[in-house]
């Protein structure tokens, strides 16, 4: 894949939700397309043709990994959910795939025989991973910022030998995805975020980003980039300059942030080959208050604040957009909002 | 400085080994117990809440803050139930049924514990009727409900409304989270609202001192 791919839609003025979630949930048996890989290729592809684009989003779904972690610790699956580690578990070596990963892997393969279609992979990043085994990431985090070392803090240990974990378990996720056909892979690091670090911290010292974020994202990058596969780099959660231009620096071929950043602000911090995606506060799509015309209005203002800085932009949503049951037909209209209303296209 | 005021420094910087030793110091010295709480750890979380109200601290300075004062706690506890004093309000907290977020849950029940509540977590993804029975277990002055998805708001819309309609006694209801405001904590019944942590305190206090 090459990123002009990318470039070329947002010279044409795309748009596209990260809108999956929406179809499948319209179809009576979700849960059991979700363990067949040639369904949910199916409504991936309903997804692309619904949208209108040739981005085959799949589902992000972010529990994925966790669930392979502790079903290879030898938890019940009824536990995963609710489980968190308050000691260094016992993790082999291998990490199977689940059922739903296999799926998702089957998925790829069926939207990369149909032509026409990118078919994307979809994984969380290391970051993220860890922050779901603990209780409390944050504290060791920053306490490891601070300079303690794993041999001084058992709960700094903790935390480091589960990012390790959980690095190796997404990198055999990624490669499965990668033999099933994927072209790029979206890596979701939302918690890699001002919440987890602390502004005040980093400002002195961003080792700890770095260590805990950025080095694990860098290995991952080269692992994509070894395959020739592109990647699509997410983090929705409230970010600092400072983040964006550590993640500018990862080689990806898009980025997309949450609704918290002015992304006509972000064009200066990111190179002028990465295409900037999202944006749009879908999180809200599922509040009354936030109207339809609201959403084309804040299309309408961010489709012309990004063709006002030249920088190749796709319009879209900050993060996945959620089918609420009883609540369809309305953040459907929004998504149409959007993806319809009138407005400049990237003059890139 | 006094032991006392180095104890409060200790705690705002978040140095949990100092707090507990200049706790252990403070009563070796003949403090009251009691004493120590209320002078050196509830007004140390207090400025905690404060900075982090006015953007010079943050999350993560919040929670080792938190530490060091748990780690002061578990020297007094001791002394504290042997003497018979204990927090003089309870308060319940958890994050509504389908929910699994807590950080924000994490964070008030911190900054309650630092106003001297006795807190109870009930965890995330509470179901209503889990509220309920820990309300008529634990009869507490205060419940806190959080939500972080605009998709779990009707969860906290059913637990009001169960803990209101189950005959529990007499509780003050706070929400919070993310995508709550004060106009749906007014719709759906609460009696309080705080759009953070700091103010959680604050809301909290005001509720149960006016009861």
């Amino acid at each position: 894949m090459s990123r002009q791919t990318y470039l070329s839609l947002a010279g044409a003025g795309a748009r596209l939700p990260i809108g999956t979630h929406l179809l499948l949930h319209a179809h009576p048996d979700p849960e059991a397309i979700v363990l067949d890989g040639r369904r949910l290729g199916g409504v991936i592809v309903e997804a692309a043709e619904r949208f209108r684009t040739s981005l085959a989003v799949p589902l992000m779904d972010l529990a994925l990994e966790k669930e392979a972690l502790l079903l290879a610790c030898g938890l019940p699956a009824s536990q995963v959910d609710g489980h968190h580690f308050s000691a260094p578990p016992d993790i082999p070596d291998e990490i199977p795939l689940t059922p739903r990963m296999r799926a998702a892997c089957g998925a790829l393969a069926e939207v990369a025989c149909r032509p026409g279609l990118v078919p994307i992979g979809m994984a969380i990043g290391p970051f993220s991973l860890m922050t779901k085994l603990v209780c409390d990431p944050i504290t060791p985090v920053y306490v490891a910022g601070t300079g303690v070392t794993a041999d001084e803090d058992c709960e700094v240990a903790l935390v480091e030998q589960l990012l390790a974990s959980g690095e190796r378990a997404i990198h055999r996720y990624l490669k499965a995805q990668i033999g099933a056909g994927a072209r790029a892979i979206m890596i979701c690091e939302p918690a890699a975020n001002m919440v987890y670090f602390s502004p005040k911290q980093l400002a002195v010292d961003a080792r700890v980003f770095e260590r805990f974020v950025m080095e694990p994202m860098r290995r991952i990058a080269g692992l994509l980039a070894e395959h020739q596969v592109d990647l699509i780099f997410h983090d929705c959660g409230e970010l600092t300059d400072d983040m964006v231009r550590r993640f500018s620096t990862l080689g990806a071929a898009v980025l997309s942030f949450g609704s918290s950043r002015r992304l006509w602000e972000d064009a200066r911090l990111v190179p002028s080959d990465t295409v900037l995606y999202g944006n749009l506060p879908t999180k809200r799509f599922y509040a009354d208050q936030f109207t339809v015309a609201e959403v084309e209005r804040l299309a309408r203002e961010l489709m012309a604040r990004m063709g006002a800085t030249g920088h190749p932009f796709i319009l879209g949503s900050e993060c996945d957009v959620l089918s609420v049951p009883g609540k369809e037909r309305e953040i459907l209209s929004k998504v149409d909002a959007f993806m319809n209303c009138p407005g400049a296209s990237c003059a890139c | 400085m006094t032991t006392l005021e180095q104890l409060y420094q200790a705690v705002i910087d978040g140095k949990n080994k100092d707090a507990r030793a200049l706790a252990q110091r403070a009563l070796d010295e003949g403090a009251n117990p009691g004493d120590i709480v209320d002078k050196a750890l509830v007004p140390a979380m207090a400025a905690v809440g404060e900075r982090f109200k006015s953007n010079e601290i943050f999350v993560p300075e919040m929670l080792v803050a938190a530490r060091a004062m748990k780690e002061a706690m578990g020297v007094l506890e001791p002394r504290l139930v042997a003497a018979g004093i204990t927090p003089k309000y309870t308060a319940l907290i958890g994050t509504v049924q389908g929910d699994l977020h807590d950080i924000g849950k994490n964070l008030v029940a911190v900054m309650w514990r630092g106003s001297n509540f006795r807190v109870i977590d009930l965890g995330s993804n509470v179901p209503a009727t889990k509220f309920v029975s820990a309300i008529n277990e634990h009869r507490p002055h205060l419940v806190g409900l959080s939500a972080l998805l605009t998709t779990t708001m009707p969860a906290m819309v059913e637990t009001v409304r169960a803990i209101r309609s189950a005959g529990c006694p007499p509780v003050k209801i706070m929400v919070g989270g993310a995508p709550i405001s004060q106009q749906f904590a007014d719709e759906v019944g609460a009696d309080g609202f705080a759009p953070d942590a700091a103010s959680a305190a604050e809301k909290a206090r005001a509720l149960v001192e006016s009861a």
